[in-house]
């Protein structure tokens, strides 16, 4: 599966505004809504399920990455999207470092293969660490997109 | 001196597959032994010292996957590892939002 499958290039922010775990989860759900993706009456929802999920465990994952993600009824294929921040998050990560790169998902709910193609895809490619550095500097979304066609072309990752 | 050395064969049987949870399950056991784990799906191998690697493999359920261990406590890391692959990784499959 490649990031055009399942990123809305609508959706992606260069410069997240919060300072917080809720708060970038908030941003980068509402940037969903904004692009069409999801419905308005389910933004509360979505939140509060990737939330509830991050409390079983955080998905900040070390090298300053986080995926936040839930399954959700009110979708029906599996939606994306990326999110920069300049200062780092806190996300109670797994090596107690600040997040700066999110990639957050919502996946219907009997397709838990589809989450695991985006998963993988997107564990690859931040392997490479170029591709976490560019994500990093990008600047606008527009480069955020462009980097992650170059990922789709195998331009990155092993 | 060669390290102890352990290989044994596994299958994905939760219906997740190695998704996130079940990466870092594997994660966090696999560091209360010393002894270096390696994950092999066909002709891939990720270390289990990072999230990343693991989830990198895209393991869906029903897939077989070989560990490999080399260290002092191979044997019962992999003992461990065994068990928890077995137990689905201790997940219910629940974690769901919106109406159902």
């Amino acid at each position: 599966m490649k990031f055009a499958d399942f990123i809305s290039p609508e959706a992606i922010r260069a410069n997240l505004v919060a300072d917080d775990k809720e708060g970038v989860i908030r941003e980068m759900v509402q940037a969903l809504l904004d692009a069409g993706r999801i419905e308005a009456p389910e933004i509360e929802s979505i939140v509060k399920a990737i939330l509830s999920r991050e409390e079983l465990g955080s998905t900040g994952i070390g090298r300053g990455v986080a995926v936040p993600h839930t399954k959700h009824s009110s979708v029906d294929q599996l939606v994306g999207t990326v999110g920069v921040s300049r200062d780092g998050v806190d996300f109670d990560s797994l090596d107690g470092e600040k997040v700066y790169l999110l990639f957050l998902l919502v996946s219907p709910l009997d397709r838990p293969g589809d989450h695991l193609r985006a998963l993988e895809n997107i564990s690859r490619q931040l392997r490479d660490d170029r591709f976490c550095r560019f994500l990093k500097q990008a600047k606008t979304a527009e480069e955020i997109r462009q980097l992650l066609e170059e990922a789709d072309n195998n331009q990155f990752g092993s | 001196m060669d390290q102890p050395r352990a290989t044994r064969t596994v299958t994905v049987v939760n219906r997740s597959g190695l998704h996130l949870r079940a990466a870092l399950a594997i994660y966090q056991l696999a560091r209360q032994f010393q002894t270096q784990v390696e994950i092999v799906m066909d002709r891939q191998r990720a270390g289990v010292t990072e999230v990343l690697s693991i989830t990198s493999l895209g393991a869906e359920s029903g897939q077989e996957l070989v560990l490999e261990a080399s260290g002092p406590q191979a044997e019962q890391a992999l003992d461990a590892l065994v068990e928890l692959f077995a137990a689905g990784f201790h997940e219910d499959d629940a974690q769901t939002g919106g109406r159902s």
